[in-house]
């Protein structure tokens, strides 16, 4: 631990001598931001269930984070169900299978496309106002002066947000499906037509729970990724608004970065469950 | 206080609402699954799967019936597919039901089959076995396929040397750049449908002639159907063909004579040759004819005299009343 420490306090030199052995600095700065991160969310498990709950701010959070991004989500995933349907007829059209058009596009929104891009926005989002909420706090030393008053602002400010995140975002990304499909029918129907109830039993008859639990699945993990991403930089933001500022881009890149990961090993479990 | 319960609502309503979104999705691919209501089991037996997996669907005569539940490799020319069949349609799935592996579509993923079989056989039972029929794999379509290509490709070919045979034709050109092939062949067409309006004319009166003559009226009735007709038709034939003999025997009579004067005239004897070849008998012929046409024209003089004259005029008058009157009658 005294090592890791002074490891932390000589990261901003170019490099050290550690061993006899030369590191990069930035090599170092990254494993002591892996190494701070995981702290952060070890320390996130511990708080989670250990009482007291902050029930009032974590439904406030749930509102603030899964109500409030219904509409930006909900278009986009409406935009997305549209341009998606749109995109694939003509190559269907070519391939004589038009009528597949809603196995296709219920297959990408779901399994792909609608927990990708829910989470996308999502990150985008909330990430960053966790990042510059936390960060703006972290400089205006509240975080302290919630400590000195004996809150702990660690279960205040980031268990509930995380949590709220982990579980609005799969929330979303339902409704973003939904809103989706109901846009990609309305695709289908600007040059051909194909009544609702058709539409969503061709739909439903194609999906499979192993197209839907995975991805619905996999939304708890982006919802978690991106509420603890944008915590931890917010939450040790450096002082100066400058860190408040790079506190909440950082908080999106890497949040977005993490999406990405996390549904790239989602693909590879589904793989090897067979689910693919 | 209030803001924050408004607020608690909209995020009921919220969760609410994407919970139930998702409760409902699995249930309808659950249910599409086989996963809710009560379900039976089937095998059935194949030689070859051709890529069916667990989870494709089974349907009984088009209608949707279950899933496929699991492939077991039974030896190394069976292999056993378990069926998950809606326990609703146990009554129509009799044991000697046909399994056969199909395609959703052209492309679509595979799926099998339940074709129900026209004899008579108990319901099967829960584990049952069922019968498979081979169908002909996409591999064996696509081979007739390329063969009927094969044949369409000839064929077209062949199409193409006719059309082009016809393009360079120039005798078939003209006839068909010709503008005045139409309007005679609508003149023709006019004349021929006048011309069957006549025949039908035509036909029509010879099938009234022909009724008449089979009833016996008229002339050529009168000639098939009256018996007597038919003798005096009989004896005039007769009469015919003695007068035809009869003929004979003249004209061989009049050869002989022929010959005989042909022979007087060639030997210098006889009344013919004298005609025809003694010139002092011509001319005094001649001038005896002359002698008599002088004679005529001075009696045609008398008689006009004797007309005039008073003692006989009487007696040409009369006999010229007498014409006269006839001549009325």
């Amino acid at each position: 631990m005294i090592i890791f420490m002074q490891l932390r306090v000589n990261v901003t030199e170019f490099c050290i001598d550690f061993n006899c052995m030369k590191i990069p600095s930035s090599l170092l700065g990254f494993f002591n931001e892996i190494g701070a991160a995981s702290r952060f969310v070890s320390r996130y498990f511990q708080e989670v269930v250990q009482p007291r709950y902050e029930v009032k701010q974590f439904i406030k959070q749930c509102f603030l984070i899964g109500y409030r991004s219904l509409p930006l989500i909900g278009i986009t995933g409406f935009i997305m169900g549209l341009v998606l349907t749109m995109q694939l007829r003509p190559t269907l059209i070519a391939y004589g299978v038009v009528s597949k058009l809603p196995v296709m596009v219920s297959l990408a929104i779901v399994r792909e496309i609608g927990p990708v891009i829910s989470a996308l926005i999502f990150a985008g989002k909330i990430s960053s106002s966790m990042g510059a909420e936390l960060g703006s706090m972290k400089v205006t030393e509240q975080i302290d002066a919630m400590e000195v008053s004996g809150t702990n602002p660690f279960k205040y400010l980031v268990v509930t947000r995380v949590l709220a995140a982990t579980l609005m975002l799969p929330v979303l990304s339902v409704l973003s499906d939904a809103i989706g499909l109901y846009g990609s029918y309305l695709g289908v129907n600007i040059r051909d037509h194909t009544s609702l109830s058709l539409y969503f039993f061709e739909v439903f008859n194609t999906l499979k729970f192993g197209d839907v639990l995975p991805a619905i699945i996999k939304t708890f993990f982006f919802g978690f990724a991106i509420g603890i991403i944008g915590c931890y930089k917010g939450y040790n933001s450096s002082k100066g608004t400058e860190g408040v500022g790079r506190a909440a881009n950082s908080a999106v890149v890497i949040s977005s970065l993490m999406v990405f990961i996390i549904d790239l090993i989602t693909v590879q479990i589904t793989d090897v469950l067979g689910l693919n | 206080m209030a803001k924050e319960t408004l607020n608690n609502i909209k995020l009921g309503i919220f969760i609410s609402s994407g919970l139930l979104i998702l409760i409902v999705s699995l249930y309808l691919v659950g249910r599409n699954q086989n996963f809710f209501g009560s379900n039976f089991y089937v095998r059935c037996r194949f030689s070859n799967i051709n890529g069916l997996i667990a989870g494709n669907n089974v349907r009984f005569s088009g209608i949707q019936a279950g899933t496929v539940n699991q492939i077991q490799v039974i030896d190394d020319t069976t292999i056993e597919v378990t069926l998950l069949i809606d326990k609703k349609m146990k009554p129509y799935i009799h044991q000697n039901t046909y399994a056969t592996i199909g395609n959703d579509g052209l492309m679509g993923n595979k799926v099998i089959n339940l074709t129900p079989n026209m004899v008579p056989a108990p319901e099967i039972v829960d584990g049952g076995l069922l019968y498979n029929k081979k169908k002909p794999y996409t591999d064996e379509m696509m081979e007739t396929l390329s063969n009927t290509n094969n044949n369409v490709e000839v064929l077209s070919r062949k199409l193409i040397s006719t059309v082009e045979q016809i393009n360079n034709s120039h005798a078939l050109w003209s006839i068909l750049n010709d503008t005045t092939i139409p309007k005679n062949l609508n003149v023709s067409l006019s004349n021929i449908k006048e011309a069957t309006v006549r025949i039908n004319d035509m036909s029509a009166v010879i099938t009234d002639i022909a009724k008449d003559i089979r009833d016996g009226k008229g002339a050529a009735g009168s000639l098939v159907a009256d018996e007597k007709v038919a003798n005096d038709m009989k004896q005039a034939v007769a009469h015919i063909n003695n007068a035809a003999q009869e003929s004979e025997v003249m004209v061989a009579r009049i050869d002989s004579i022929v010959k005989q004067v042909q022979q007087d005239i060639n030997n210098g004897h006889g009344t013919a040759h004298a005609l025809l070849k003694d010139t002092m008998l011509v001319s005094r012929l001649n001038n005896s004819m002359s002698n008599i046409e002088k004679g005529t024209a001075a009696f045609n003089k008398d008689m006009e005299a004797l007309q005039h004259n008073f003692l006989t005029r009487g007696y040409f008058k009369k006999e010229a009343k007498k014409n006269k009157k006839a001549m009325k009658e």
